[in-house]
């Protein structure tokens, strides 16, 4: 019994020295130094309202979703964190930390407060269209698309900006234009709702899209369709 | 010169890693560690980038065998297994374990911190010259681990060759 005590302890020990940085409804975020380097451990508790064994296969399939996703975007260039390790005892995924970097929703937020330079805004709309296009070329959904999602790493040129994308616990592979065009209508709802006025952003992050991707056409029709479906949306054919 | 670190998640280990070049008694040191005169884990330099893959290495090993799920029978050998991107392991020891023709060892050593390691000891077996491990990159293959971990131009546009050889080690259960 000791024996498994000190096994279970190593993580969970380890956690409560580590600094939480956040915690949501699935999972909690920590920031460690794992191997000497800065790293982000997210920590996909156990649920109490759930049946137990349904908790731990739904739990264990996040965290090998996401673990997946990542993988596959990074094997096609798509920046995104390099997993260092995966604790499946206790469905922790230890990430590099990406420092120095600020989310593309504080970066708008701070960029339309100062009101400079509306180029550089294009820019970063053209980037992230770029981004999503490689990332669906791929079959990868990312299923929580938001700017807070989305790292800006500082130091670079505009032309040379790098973007990294975060928080791939709802992603899942899926070809189908649907799934894409959903993707992208979640991005659209989170964007026009937190940054005000970026119609006109957002339409050319469309447009980067569009030309970035090999299969988009599909795709933006399935946008137009979903964008009639939801809430408060007449559904006359 | 040889390489000593700790790990966070599991502080009562110490992992020392040691490298040597222009190594002449292979298959003798390839005996004794099957036997158990040397109790390490004998790796082939050609395939480890830096010395930080052979930590998340020692790290994942140490991990599976705490919690009882090691794929192999011991923990040398888990941790010659972590090094792979496959789950083939005897393909895992033939590449990243050594063979007799080899001319340079790295030996890894797991350790509690209340033991004291007799360096001396390991380094008096291996007839060769130890180098320091961040040299390394003197002895690896490039092109070889780019080929055996599947690494493409395009992944380097997101980071180092590093980052793909620890995150396929990392994700190899599961993709």
């Amino acid at each position: 019994m000791a024996h498994t005590d000190s096994v279970k302890a190593s993580v969970p020990s380890y956690l409560k020295e580590a600094q939480m940085i956040k915690q949501g409804a699935e999972a909690r975020v920590y920031r460690g130094t794992f191997l000497g380097r800065s790293v982000i451990i997210k920590e996909r508790f156990p649920k109490l309202y759930r049946h137990p064994e349904v908790d731990e296969k739904l739990t264990r399939r996040r965290t090998t979703q996401e673990v997946r996703s990542i993988l596959r975007c990074r094997r096609a260039g798509i920046s995104a964190p390099v997993v260092y390790f995966v604790d499946y005892t206790t469905h922790c995924i230890f990430l590099e930390d990406i420092i120095h970097s600020v989310s593309v929703r504080d970066h708008i937020a701070s960029a339309q407060a100062s009101e400079q330079n509306p180029q550089h805004l294009q820019t970063l709309a053209d980037k992230i269209g770029e981004i999503l296009a490689q990332m669906h070329d791929e079959d990868v959904i990312h299923g929580d698309l938001t700017t807070s999602n989305m790292l800006l790493v500082s130091g670079a040129e505009d032309q040379n900006m790098k973007l990294v994308l975060i928080d791939f616990g709802l992603s899942y592979i899926s070809a189908l234009p649907e799934d894409k065009g959903v993707d992208l209508y979640v991005l659209e709802k989170a964007f026009l709702s937190t940054h005000p006025r970026t119609e006109t952003l957002f339409e050319r992050l469309l447009k980067s899209y569009s030309a970035s991707s090999k299969k988009s056409s599909a795709v933006i029709k399935k946008l137009d369709e979903v964008r009639l479906r939801g809430r408060k949306r007449s559904m006359v054919g | 010169m040889h390489l000593t670190q700790d790990l966070e998640l599991f502080p009562e280990y110490t992992v020392t890693q040691l490298l040597f070049k222009d190594v002449k008694n292979a298959t003798e040191l390839r005996k004794m560690a099957v036997n158990g005169e040397i109790k390490g884990a004998l790796i082939n330099p050609s395939m480890v980038v830096d010395a930080f893959q052979i930590l998340v290495a020692a790290n994942k090993a140490i991990h599976l065998h705490k919690s009882g799920k090691m794929k192999t029978r011991s923990l040398y050998s888990e941790i010659i297994f972590s090094l792979s991107p496959t789950s083939n392991i005897s393909e895992a020891f033939k590449r990243f374990g050594i063979s007799d023709s080899d001319s340079a060892v790295l030996i890894v050593l797991v350790h509690n911190k209340d033991e004291t390691l007799n360096i001396d000891n390991i380094i008096s077996k291996v007839d060769g010259q130890q180098i320091t491990v961040d040299r390394v990159s003197d002895l690896n293959d490039v092109a070889k681990i780019k080929k055996l971990y599947k690494v493409a131009p395009q992944e380097e546009k997101c980071g180092s060759l590093l980052d793909a050889v620890v995150c396929r080690m990392a994700t190899k259960d599961v993709a």
